[in-house]
């Protein structure tokens, strides 16, 4: 008897466990938890920089709001392979020393 | 004792003229060598011939923006450290040359396949061609022909060139550039020279824009807010900084003055000798 | 100091200011300004180009060749071939069977394909050295009434032309691109380095004749600003700045007081 019940607790302990790992994402095997999905990190990239052209008549918080934003993606650009992350990266900090730049410029008026 | 003296004197005369960097007038490319750049951070490792890429024929098809800011090329040979892994997943020049995206209703060819032995691989050699007298598939002569002339660089006007349908200049590639909305492009600046007499500049923001979007110089090459901000001289400019990132290697040469100093002084002509 | 290190220092000093002690005694007119040129020649089994500026320069400008054509101004730099100048770059700018100078057809240059041997003699035109051609155009008879120099007999191609001998063509259709001409700046002073040479007077107006802006700037005068460009007659002497044509083509370093002319405040 005894030992049923502590076999059940260990299995509701260990279900417990991994549901808590799924949700926060602390067990690298079970990846299909991660925050942003295969082409996630894509399409808020493409969100982000596809407005520069209009950044000159952004207001001070959208430029904040985009460049935290930049910052937010970055790691999860740096855990993509070796080709994607070098030509990622390097697209990522153009777009975001871009909003910076233009930033700089509105608060020095 | 005069000997000595005598080889010293030619010594440094010697040394000094072969390194020196100024003072001499060197071989100037021709207008199909201008644009030339040498890649070879992986290739002679590798076994191969370090990589040949003229600029002309790209920069005929597509805008400087597609490369140097979508698909991420800097703008300096060897910084950007393309392996033949990236190629090979489709980045860099892996983006169009994967053997499958069409260009002119052509497949463009493959580059980095892995096919051994590699030294005699002749596909290969199209792009690793240092050295190695390569039948080039597009003749400068032939399909610059009729392009508006201009002088030095490439010889050709390629903004002239654009603005007269010779050239259609791609801007857009799928799957890789982010829809967005037509660029709104800031005002011309008029730029005053250090030196008295010399016109002044006018700075076209519109020209560049067409080409080059905004973050291919913003912030990395021109960082100042407003003008005035930065303070560069041609002296930086001629090694390589600034206006000269560009206009050293790819676009006309600095030694075509009146091509940026275009607008005539209208003040003070005692310093003038017509 | 004693004597025998005084010796040397002085000595060293003529050294240094009479390049054309070195290897030579003086110059020869005809042969002034010569350049042989060898980057492929020899291994193509041709004698070595033998170029003479003496008779480009009576008709053309420096900068018409060493801008609009764009030759390099130090001999084997520009690495001319055969198949470029085919092409009709350098040479064959104008030494291609078609262009016209005085009313006849300029002799083509080079070939890339075989050349009969009777064809030989067009390429011995220019890949002379060690040959003993005729001359097409003999330079005493060409120089003859043109005015000399105050030393060695060369010939005075600032007078020359001053005095309407020789008239400098400028531009080469199909070639040069006309610009608004930029203003010339001022003639200034260079002050010298040592005390007892008179300061040079650099004339922007006499250069810009034959050289425009390009030919100078910004490859040997990298700076637009007076005095940002350091160099001294050790450099000049060895064929850089001012010793890129002076020496070689234009009037020689012997003549100090072309160049150190500000009379000394006394």
């Amino acid at each position: 008897m005894i030992k049923h019940i502590m076999l059940a607790a260990i299995v509701i302990v260990i279900a417990i466990f991994s549901v808590i790992q799924i949700v926060s994402e602390k067990v690298p095997f079970l990846s299909a938890g991660t925050a942003y999905a295969q082409d996630e990190w894509k399409k808020e990239f493409d969100a982000l920089c596809s407005e520069t052209q209009d950044a000159m008549l952004m207001s001070h918080e959208k430029l904040h709001d985009l460049v935290a934003r930049c910052d937010a993606l970055k790691p999860r650009i740096e855990s993509l392979d070796e080709s994607q992350r070098k030509v990622m990266l390097k697209r990522l900090k153009m777009c975001k020393d871009f909003y910076v730049y233009v930033l700089q410029s509105k608060e020095s008026k | 004792m005069k000997r000595i003296v005598l080889v010293v004197f030619v010594l440094l005369t010697v040394t000094t003229v072969t390194i020196a960097q100024t003072g001499l007038k060197k071989r100037r490319p021709l207008p199909f060598e201008y644009g030339k750049v040498i890649l070879n951070n992986y290739s002679e490792k590798a076994g191969l011939a370090p990589v040949v890429f003229d600029h002309w024929l790209h920069r005929a098809r597509f805008t400087c923006r597609l490369c140097h800011v979508d698909i991420a090329f800097a703008m300096k040979a060897g910084t950007t450290g393309i392996t033949a892994s990236d190629n090979m997943s489709g980045y860099y020049c892996g983006t169009c040359h994967n053997g499958k995206r069409t260009f002119d209703g052509k497949k463009i060819f493959e580059s980095c396949g892995i096919k051994y032995p590699l030294a005699d691989n002749k596909q290969c050699a199209r792009c690793h061609s240092l050295g190695k007298n390569v039948d080039r598939k597009y003749d400068f002569v032939k399909f610059t022909e009729g392009f508006p002339k201009e002088r030095f660089g490439n010889g050709i006007n390629w903004e002239k060139t654009e603005a007269d349908s010779y050239v259609t200049l791609v801007d857009y590639l799928e799957g890789v550039t982010i829809q967005r909305k037509p660029l709104s492009i800031p005002k011309d600046i008029t730029v005053e020279p250090k030196q008295a007499g010399m016109p002044e500049i006018i700075f076209s923001h519109k020209k560049h824009a067409a080409w080059t979007g905004c973050e291919l110089c913003h912030p990395e090459i021109f960082v100042g807010l407003k003008k005035g901000d930065t303070k560069y001289s041609m002296t930086e400019i001629f090694l390589g900084r600034y206006c000269g990132v560009c206009h050293g290697n790819v676009a006309f040469p600095l030694l075509d003055c009146q091509r940026c100093h275009t607008k005539p002084v209208e003040h003070d002509t005692s310093a003038l000798l017509r | 100091m004693g004597i025998p290190a005084r010796l040397v220092i002085i000595s060293s000093f003529f050294l240094l200011y009479s390049t054309a002690a070195i290897g030579r005694d003086k110059p020869v007119p005809e042969e002034y300004g010569r350049v042989i040129i060898n980057n492929f020649s020899s291994r193509a089994g041709l004698a070595p180009v033998r170029f003479n500026h003496w008779l480009h320069r009576a008709i053309f400008t420096c900068r018409l060749c060493h801008v609009d054509i764009g030759f390099a101004m130090q001999a084997n730099e520009t690495k001319i071939k055969a198949d470029t100048i085919v092409k009709g770059f350098y040479c064959g700018a104008c030494h291609n069977g078609a262009r016209i100078y005085s009313g006849r057809k300029i002799f083509a240059a080079c070939s890339t394909k075989t050349v009969k041997p009777e064809e030989r003699k067009r390429c011995d035109r220019c890949h002379s050295v060690g040959k003993n051609l005729e001359k097409k155009i003999d330079y005493t008879s060409f120089t003859a009434q043109l005015p000399k120099q105050k030393y060695w007999n060369l010939v005075d191609w600032e007078e020359a032309e001053a005095d309407w001998l020789i008239r400098p063509i400028d531009f080469l259709e199909g070639v040069s691109v006309q610009r608004p001409a930029l203003n010339a700046q001022k003639d200034f002073s260079i002050t010298s380095k040592s005390t007892w040479m008179p300061d040079i007077i650099f004339s922007h107006k006499k250069h810009n004749e034959w050289n425009g802006c390009e030919v100078c700037h910004p490859e040997i005068f990298p700076s637009v600003k007076k005095d940002a460009v350091k160099y001294s007659m050790l450099e000049i002497s060895g064929g850089q700045y001012c010793g890129v044509c002076h020496g070689r083509v234009a009037f020689p370093l012997d003549e100090c007081e072309r160049c150190h002319s500000k009379p000394v405040a006394r």
